[in-house]
This record gives C-alpha cells, sequence and structure tokens, in this order.
C-alpha cells in the first residue's frame, strides 16, 4: 500500500497469491506415513458469495465443471451457506478411498473457474480434513490470499477451544514439506466446519 | 484435468468502477490544508523565537496524541476487549474479514450500551481495535454486522487515525497558540512587538477555523472511502445501506444521556452519536445518510453489472 493509496483512502482486496494448493497434495504422505494422521477423505472451499446473477451462473458453471472432473474418480459436490454468509463447496471422496490428490485437483478446479470468471478477490480458504491415531479432526487450512497452510485442531467438545499445542507440534512435523503460515496470529481459527 | 492450464491469460474483472472524483477531492482537501499550515508555519517564523517553544510543545503533544489517545479515549468510553470466547460471533465475522483483506487481526473489543454504534482505533495497523456497542450486536443481523466490521476495518486499513491525527497537528497548534496568546498575550514589550503578536493570533484563529473546516471535510470523505471499502470487502454494499439505515434510526431515537457518555470521540464511529440535524453539513465530520446511501446504491448497481 503506498502513500497515495494512505492519503486517499483506497485499497482493493487482494488477488489469490501464487497458488502452492497441490503442496497438500504431497505433504499428507508423510502425514499419513510417518505420523498416522490419515485423509479424512473431504475438502471444502470457502468463499464470498455474490449476490450478483453473473455470479450464480458461474457457481453453476462450476459445478458442472467439478462434477466432470470428478467423474472417474467419484467425487461428490455439495454446496452450503454458514452463518457468516459464506459458500461453503463440500467435495467428498467414494466412501472407503480417501484420495487427497483427487480432492486437490477438484479444489483446484472450483479455485480455477471463480478466478476464470474474474471472481478470484472473493477467494477465501480451503479446507482439508484429517483423522489422527485418536480419531480426533486435524484440518488444514490453505489462506488463498497469502499462498500459506496452516493446521487448525478444535479441541474436543462444543467448546470453541482449539489445541494450540498440537497445531504446533503438526506445524514442527511437516512444516518443512509445506508453506506454512510464518505469522502465528494469522492462523486465523474456522468454527464449525462442516466436514 | 486440462482445466487448470486454461486460466493465466484472464484479465481481471472489476466489480466495482473507479473513484477517481472522491480521491481528486480528498487530495485537493490535503493540499489546502497543506498549503494552509505552510503560510501559517511562515508566519510563525517570522514571529520569532517564541513561536518555536510552541512548536515543541505541539510536536511532545502530538506524540502523546499518537501513542496515548486510544486508550484514553477507550478508558473514557468503558472499552473492554472481549475474547473469542466471550464473543464467537463478532470475532467470527472479523476472522473472516482480516483473511478476506489479508490484514493482522486487530483487539477486538465490546462497550456495554445499548446505542449502536462501533468504531475503530489505534494509530497503526498492527495496534488496531475495533469496537462494537451491545447495542449494534444486539440489532443487526450478521450479515449488517459484517458490513459495519469491514467499514471499521477499512478504517484500519486506510490508516485514518494516523492520518486525521497528522492532518489535525497544525489545527491543534493553531488553537494552542491563539488560547496560549489571549492568555498571556499584551502588556509587555514595545508597540512593535505587541503588533507582532497581535498577527500571530489573529493568523492562528484565522488558520484554525479554516482547518477546521477542511478537517471536517476529510473526515467526511474518509468515511466515503471506508463505505466503499467495506462494499469492496464484503461485495455486499446493501448489506451495509441497511445497517446504516438500522443504526441512525435507532440513534435518533435514542435518549441524549447515553449520546453524551460516548460524545468526545465521534470521529471513527460509524454514525456521530450525536443530533445531526441541527448541524451545518459544512461542519460534520460524517456524511448525510442519504449520501452515503446513494454511495452504496450506486457500487450496487456497478456490482449488478447495470450501471
Amino acid at each position: 500500500m503506498g502513500l497515495r493509496d494512505i492519503l486517499t483512502g483506497r485499497h482493493q482486496v487482494k488477488d489469490p497469491a501464487p497458488d502452492r494448493l497441490f503442496a497438500i497434495s504431497t505433504a499428507y504422505v508423510g502425514l499419513q506415513s510417518e505420523h498416522q494422521i490419515d485423509p479424512a477423505g473431504s475438502a471444502a472451499i470457502v468463499f464470498q458469495s455474490l449476490a450478483t446473477s453473473d455470479f450464480e451462473s458461474t457457481l453453476k458453471d462450476m459445478e458442472e465443471v467439478v462434477t466432470a472432473t470428478g467423474g472417474d474418480s467419484g467425487t461428490t459436490v455439495s454446496t452450503q451457506e454458514d452463518s457468516y454468509g459464506y459458500r461453503w463447496m463440500i467435495l467428498r471422496n467414494p466412501d472407503g478411498t480417501p484420495s487427497v490428490e483427487d480432492l486437490a485437483v477438484g479444489i483446484n478446479a472450483v479455485s480455477g473457474s471463480i478466478e476464470t470468471a474474474g471472481y478470484g478477490e472473493r477467494l477465501l480458504c480451503a479446507v482439508f480434513a484429517f483423522v489422527d491415531a485418536q480419531q480426533r479432526r486435524v484440518y488444514f487450512i490453505y489462506n488463498y490470499k497469502r499462498g500459506y497452510w496452516y493446521p487448525f485442531v478444535p479441541a474436543p467438545g462444543d467448546a470453541q477451544e482449539r489445541s494450540t499445542e498440537r497445531e504446533l507440534q503438526l506445524k514442527a512435523q511437516i512444516g518443512s514439506e509445506m508453506p506454512i503460515e510464518p505469522e502465528l496470529e494469522r492462523w486465523f481459527p474456522l468454527w464449525g466446519i462442516p466436514i | 484435468m486440462c482445466f487448470c492450464d486454461n486460466l493465466a491469460m484472464v484479465a481481471k474483472r472489476q466489480s466495482f468502477g473507479k473513484d477517481t472524483g472522491l480521491q481528486a477531492r480528498m487530495l485537493l482537501t490535503l493540499f489546502l490544508l497543506g498549503l494552509l499550515y505552510a503560510v501559517f508555519v511562515g508566519v510563525l517564523f517570522a514571529a520569532g523565537a517564541g513561536a518555536s517553544v510552541i512548536v515543541v510543545i505541539a510536536v511532545v503533544l502530538l506524540l502523546m496524541q499518537l501513542f496515548g489517545s486510544d486508550k484514553l479515549a477507550m478508558a473514557a468510553m468503558g472499552v473492554k476487549e472481549v475474547s473469542p470466547e466471550q464473543e464467537p460471533e463478532l470475532h467470527g465475522i472479523i476472522d473472516r474479514l482480516c483473511v478476506q483483506a489479508d490484514l493482522p487481526k486487530p483487539r477486538v473489543c465490546v462497550i456495554e450500551t445499548s446505542v449502536p454504534n462501533a468504531c475503530a482505533m489505534g494509530r497503526s495497523q498492527k495496534s488496531a481495535s475495533v469496537t462494537a456497542t451491545r447495542g449494534i450486536l444486539d440489532m443487526l443481523s450478521p450479515a449488517e454486522l459484517e458490513g459495519v466490521m469491514a467499514h471499521e476495518l477499512s478504517h484500519v486499513i486506510n490508516r485514518d487515525v494516523m492520518v486525521m491525527t497528522l492532518a489535525s497537528f497544525f489545527a491543534s497548534l493553531a488553537s494552542m497558540i491563539a488560547q496560549f496568546a489571549l492568555f498571556f498575550g499584551g502588556g509587555y514589550g514595545n508597540d512593535e512587538e505587541e503588533r507582532d503578536i497581535m498577527i500571530v493570533i489573529l493568523v492562528s484563529v484565522v488558520v484554525y477555523v479554516v482547518s477546521f473546516v477542511l478537517l471536517r471535510t476529510l473526515s467526511r470523505y474518509r468515511e466515503f472511502a471506508a463505505d466503499r471499502g467495506s462494499a469492496v470487502l464484503t461485495g455486499r454494499p446493501s448489506a451495509l445501506a441497511s445497517a446504516l439505515i438500522k443504526i441512525s434510526g435507532a440513534i435518533e431515537r435514542a435518549p441524549s444521556q447515553d449520546l453524551r457518555r460516548v460524545e468526545g470521540s465521534s470521529a471513527f464511529f460509524i454514525i456521530p452519536p450525536r443530533a445531526k440535524k441541527s448541524l451545518m453539513n459544512l461542519f460534520a465530520d460524517h456524511p448525510p445518510l442519504e449520501q452515503r446511501l446513494a454511495a452504496l446504491q450506486r457500487l450496487e448497481s456497478q456490482l449488478q453489472g447495470v450501471a
């Protein structure tokens, strides 16, 4: 943000950073083999939905594209809106055959068609779900604005608490294999993840 | 799979048009302020040594204002910081907006008053805080609250506290000199010195009055810019418009005791806590509601692709 932008009070919403989404499709191998953290077979992409006819038709095209791309692997797509008004597009592998690669390809197809339509600035994040040895959910969140990943582990129970200790352990375990958000205060929680 | 490859060469679509007019007016206002201040400093130096002491005092005051005023104001208004456990919804909204704006998360605070309002404070993005009153949390829908919080975060992104504090530096200096001189002025020295002092006082008064009008004008432009920033950030201009209608309606009906409690630092509230109708537009630090709604309506039209 330059001096002129400060003086005139002007700012734009950032477009997505260079894409490092596919880091997950290599990093998960280490997670699975060395740290007993298995893919849960689902991932989601979160974005602001604009109430315009152009955006709605973009979404419709996009769902067709993802369904077509996922046709071979059997990945299914569903959408829902959360209480903050953000749209979640949820991709699920067929039962019993979780594939992080398929999910990453699907998520990339969604973000790709949103960007192609010129709405890249509306992308918030992508979430990949994993399950650890104690059957607890572990999420990896990809921040589109910054092109960084970070782990998010909600503590058991309904309270909105996160297990920061576990998250930091995860960072140490796979930090060398994927671009992890360096600023801890930007590990924003995402409560009520529907996957 | 071929899908991933063909996105590289797409031109960026603009959801919102440019706001060249607003930017030009803001730069003109800043230019006029700068010109005024340059003349003022010239007169001070021409008047001689006494002025430099005042400048030093003013710089100290400015630093105090930059580094301490938000804490003072927050203490005076009964602002308390809230944790994500206490206000999960408010924190959730701000978390998402911070991701969207690529902004470090500011402190999140609440004032326990039924008057619906919100404000942003802090001289930098790192030390920023956003505050909502209990009244606004209870009154607005999540989408409207998001619009208001995006407006406050836009103040943080635009560094409005810093810009306004610096812009009003010489105005404070002029008002100080005018008051100081009225207190101690006259009664000593020869005729020539006395005449110089009178000139400095007169110039100070003029600078104060003119800069007051210019600062208010600048403040209104910053509000328009923050409204626009909110619309760009959330993609929902009409949600903010709806929130503004609700808040302003409630503020006009609210009892005046509560209004007075939050008097004094209205520049960064989303709607100033006062009866606005008695004030002339020229002196108001917020634009009239109708103009803000019209600007948001234009943004919504641009978004819908009909303008």
